[in-house]
């Protein structure tokens, strides 16, 4: 043991920490698991409202003429692997407590990790994705730290050469907040574990740990500074849900704690090149979550400047608190962390090959923003771009739809209107609708060509998403073939003519707005499958021909 | 046991701010930014020096959570200096035109499908909690402490 330690530590025996690492602390979770049952993506699309979120909105447009921030944020996604990431632990989120477990993850003396292979898999895969370098060789350190969570007394982490570096991710704002296009820089993806979950809820003086997440795969993404602001932070933070969703490599779920950000935020003077000093915060449940707490936190900075007490501005780590809408001091002294990083001796160096990378690199799938990007080359607003590429399968049925019937913005119009409500409605994802795309396209072929009206195709669609179904069938079954034989629809015609003697009197004594009554009466009459065009040119004659 | 506890205490050295002194001009950090670029042309960046400080024992002991008595302490110091100077002695070797290696071993490769197998002895495991109450292990509380 103490030869290979000795080597360990030889290979690299200088450890400064370089600022990215010095204000690392350990992160607690137990608050993560909140009541909030909205899910993100809802919280994310909600744009301030209420008065005292446009009030928070104009402090902080006040604060940033003289004030700049510098934001940037630490994300851990959990992968969603079958098993842990040292060990063949299989791993589900809500099992039993401390029934995931072996002697590897309970740190039990002589069980040694081996590394899962997937882990690697998913971390290139996220690396290309966000356009980092790679390191055909890197290696796992141990990061040392004394909390009940962590079974070991270390984690393993990856610390002076990750798998991944200097990359950048680009974001389109969403138009409600401005617009415009950003890129910001990450600066490394790294591989580790996850601790286990501390629960505080018992009165008596004890906490309760369940291990079952102990040894979960992570990867850590470390950004660039280069947010500004609440928004930029939480659109950033949107995106890496977006790749980590479309790769397929962790669910992104923040409610479930798959997602997780750390946010670094510090304030300068307008015009002052040092930094101002960070604070971390914690506890950011959700995207909007994330964009408050830094608004928050800038205003409090900027008050503190502006009363001459920028000397109380600490490096801290805060707690977003969801109540109260305002942040609090968790701990203070960041410091004097000392995790003591020495290279994890039972674990090989990780070594990539050229084939291995451009396999997986060949195989990723599109990327949020290259979809984006040829959705923008079909002609399509920025609004429906950023509707349809925000969720991997939402893109995917659009991308489906338009497969066959290349009518770009009717599919577009269909699947943000009537189908969006409808899944808002009943609560349901694209995925659990029984429509297919395939139907949709062939809804969007009758109507087009006139087999059956835009009404009727409405109705269609209900029945398709609730039932399933196709779109044959139905018009068949239903017989909702559109009447588009002028004769059929001109008997249609004289019948409510007839049926209507006063209306046909007012109409002919001036009172021409009762021709949208007529033309009711004639849908109404036929069940909505008369053509309207014909309908209202027939019609108008009709009204006009004896006068 | 005086030997395992002084295994448990030499990685403690490393972030020694004093002993980093020494480093940072040249650092391992700087030289780990542009590692590809170094391996490929075998250059170290950094010198060492053989004169490393003495290390503190109480603080130490601190960060590993040992308990040592005074006097413990005092018998450990020079035990302690000793290894620090054997990686003095080691640090002082010219590997100038040495390609570094990130690990000493290279049996590279090993890894794990990811199947899951589940551990037949969860009840022994269990058993050996010191406080568990089901379905959870019982630590003393440690809201929001370091």
């Amino acid at each position: 043991m103490a030869l290979t330690l000795f080597r360990g530590i030889h290979t690299r025996p200088l450890l400064p920490y370089s600022s990215a690492f010095s204000a690392r602390k350990h992160v607690i979770f137990c608050s993560m698991q909140s009541t909030q049952t909205e899910t993100s993506m809802k919280t994310k699309q909600q744009a301030p409202s209420n008065f005292t979120e446009t009030a928070r909105a104009k402090a902080v447009e006040k604060v940033l003429k003289d004030y700049e921030a510098i934001i940037g944020i630490e994300t851990h996604v959990q992968l969603s692997t079958t098993t842990k990431a040292f060990c063949g632990c299989a791993y589900t989120y809500g099992s039993q407590p401390n029934s995931c477990v072996c002697p590897v993850c309970m740190g039990l003396p002589g069980a040694l990790p081996v590394l899962n292979s997937k882990v690697i898999k998913c971390a290139v895969m996220l690396g290309l994705a966000l356009n980092c370098k790679l390191s055909l060789s890197s290696k796992f350190d141990r990061k040392q730290y004394f909390y009940p969570d962590l079974p070991k007394g270390y984690q393993i982490s990856q610390f002076d050469i990750p798998i991944a570096t200097n990359g950048f991710i680009d974001v389109d704002l969403p138009l409600e907040f401005g617009g415009g296009h950003r890129r910001f820089g990450i600066t490394r993806v790294h591989m580790e574990e996850d601790a286990g979950k501390l629960l505080h809820t018992g009165s008596g003086p004890y906490s309760q740990v369940d291990l079952n997440r102990a040894g979960v795969p992570l990867l850590e993404i470390v950004s660039e500074p280069d947010m500004r602001t609440g928004i930029e932070a939480a659109e950033y933070a949107a995106e890496l849900q977006r790749v980590v969703r479309y790769l397929g490599v962790g669910n992104g779920n923040m409610q479930e704690g798959s997602l997780r950000c750390d946010v670094n935020v510090s304030i300068r003077p307008i015009g002052q090149l040092e930094f101002g000093t960070k604070v971390e915060i914690k506890n950011l449940n959700s995207f909007s979550a994330m964009s408050r707490a830094i608004d928050f936190e800038i205003a409090r900075q900027a008050e503190l400047y502006n009363q001459g007490q920028a000397d109380e501005i600490v490096q801290e780590t805060r707690l977003w608190e969801e109540g109260s809408q305002k942040t609090f001091t968790m701990r203070k002294k960041e410091g004097l962390a000392d995790y003591r990083y020495f290279p994890e001796p039972d674990l090989p160096e990780v070594v990539l090959t050229e084939e291995y990378v451009n396999g997986i690199r060949e195989s990723l799938p599109e990327l949020p923003e290259m979809k984006r990007r040829r959705y923008e080359e079909m002609g399509l607003t920025m609004q429906d771009i950023l509707f349809l590429a925000n969720d991997v399968n939402v893109a995917e049925f659009f991308d489906a739809t338009i497969a066959k019937v290349p009518d770009i913005k009717l599919a577009a119009n269909w699947i943000m209107g009537d189908i969006a409500a409808y899944m808002k409605n009943e609560k349901l994802s694209i995925n659990e609708i029984k429509l297919s795309p395939q139907e949709l396209s062939e809804l969007i072929t009758s109507i087009k060509s006139g087999t059956i009206s835009g009404k009727i195709g409405k109705e269609i669609l209900i029945e398709l998403m609730k039932k399933g179904g196709t779109v044959k069938g139905l018009i068949e079954e239903k017989d909702l073939v559109q009447i588009v034989d002028p004769v059929e629809i001109e008997k249609i015609i004289d019948k409510v003519i007839a049926n209507n003697p006063k209306q046909l009197e007012q109409y002919r004594g001036g009172k021409t707005k009762l021709q949208g009554f007529f033309a009711g009466q004639v849908m109404k009459e036929s069940k909505g499958k008369a053509n309207p065009g014909l309908v209202n040119k027939i019609l108008i004659e009709k009204l006009n021909a004896k006068s | 046991m005086g030997t395992r506890a002084l295994l448990l205490l030499t990685p403690a050295f490393k972030s020694d701010c004093n002993l980093l002194n020494h480093f940072t001009k040249y650092g391992f950090h700087q030289t780990v930014r542009q590692q590809e670029k170094l391996f490929r042309v075998g250059v170290r960046k950094f010198s060492v020096h053989s004169s490393l400080e003495r290390p503190n024992v109480a603080r130490l002991a601190e960060t590993a959570r040992i308990s040592l008595t005074p006097q413990e302490a005092e018998e450990f110091a020079p035990k302690i200096q000793q290894v620090v100077d054997w990686f003095g002695q080691l640090q002082d070797v010219d590997l100038q035109s040495i390609e570094p290696a990130i690990r000493p071993d290279t049996e590279a490769g090993s890894f794990r499908e990811d199947n899951p197998e589940a551990f037949d002895n969860r009840e022994a495991i269990i058993a050996a909690i010191p406080n568990y109450e089901e379905p959870y292990i019982k630590v003393p509380k440690v809201l929001n402490k370091d």
